[in-house]
């Protein structure tokens, strides 16, 4: 109960903030940034390379000021951010020229990885090997190959465990779409993998 | 490796969603929070400064707006008038119509 006292006063005092900014103390802007900043931070970096949260944090809070006369108020600030956030990330992911990204391949090390996951017989090895910097490296490879749309959605869905009405709201699209981008994204990971594994066993032969 | 199963790709899957989760928490500094609000006072002196623009931009959807509604009205009155012609026109015809016909008998 009061937990939820507590979110309540912040909506409100959010919403406070929000209308002073809008009618010109824009420096108060800078007390949302500290209150969300790490909420931002958390979201974009589920989406985008270590080396870009930064930047691409700070795009959020750019247009999230210009965003402002939009807000409506009904849902609480932090959802609103949210979305904001994710939807810079996707456009991140639009924009950004293929080249700039460094070029990834799999090698010996991530093929003994995934062996080691598959004979993995306890939960804590299984996470162990998660853990592991083959797990993170193989998860880059497999994304870089999908569209920005596909890589969002899957991260959101499959990778976050989000709802498809939640990852809808986050997006922006309806339901039926995420479901169907969803579904075309995993399709295509499971494929990349099939397809490397036969590379990998053609090479062996 | 053998041929990967649905339930070998299950496990991969999962595998990666864990790490994926275990990614470390980024901290962005104070400096960064001053970059991003002197972006955003920057912006917005810039927005103060285009306000005329801003403001004639209005202005013209306003006048836009008000020219295509009483285009409307216009084209909504010739429709009404002119159906009143062709009623009258109707009239007017049938009338001859009577008025000639015992001429033609």
């Amino acid at each position: 109960m009061s937990s939820l006292i507590g979110v309540q006063t912040q909506v409100a005092d959010d919403l406070e903030v929000i209308d002073r900014v809008l009618h010109g103390e824009i420096d108060l802007f800078a007390e949302l940034i500290t209150r969300y900043q790490q909420h931002v931070a958390r979201i974009v970096n589920r989406h985008v390379p270590p080396d870009r949260v930064a930047e691409v944090a700070h795009d959020v809070f750019v247009r999230a000021y210009s965003g402002l006369p939009g807000f409506s108020g009904r849902a609480p600030f932090e959802h609103w951010l949210s979305s904001i956030a994710v939807r810079t990330c996707y456009q991140f992911w639009r924009t950004i020229r293929q080249k700039e990204l460094p070029a990834s391949a799999l090698t010996e090390e991530h093929q003994q990885w995934m062996e080691r996951v598959l004979a993995a017989d306890s939960d804590d090895r299984f996470r162990e090997q998660a853990r592991r910097r083959e797990a993170a490296d193989l998860l880059q490879w497999a994304l870089s190959h999908l569209s920005a749309e596909n890589r969002l959605v899957l991260t959101l869905v499959s990778l976050e465990g989000h709802s498809a009405r939640e990852a809808a709201s986050l997006l922006g699209w309806s339901v039926a779409k995420v479901k169907v981008r969803a579904y075309r994204a995993r399709q295509t990971m499971r494929k990349l993998f099939l397809e490397q594994e036969r590379q990998d066993h053609d090479a062996t032969q | 490796m053998t041929r990967l199963s649905d339930e070998d790709l299950n496990k991969v899957e999962r595998a990666l969603a864990e790490a994926h989760r275990s990614r470390q928490e980024p901290a962005l500094s104070e400096d960064w929070a001053r970059h991003v609000m002197r972006d955003i006072r920057r912006g917005a002196a810039g927005s103060r400064h285009l306000m005329p623009s801003a403001g004639l931009a209005r202005v013209v959807w306003r006048a836009a707006a008000v020219a295509a509604m009483l285009a409307m009205i216009f084209a909504g009155s010739v429709l009404v008038y002119s159906g009143k012609d062709k009623l009258e026109l109707t009239a007017l015809l049938s009338h001859e119509f009577d008025a000639g016909a015992p001429l033609v008998e």
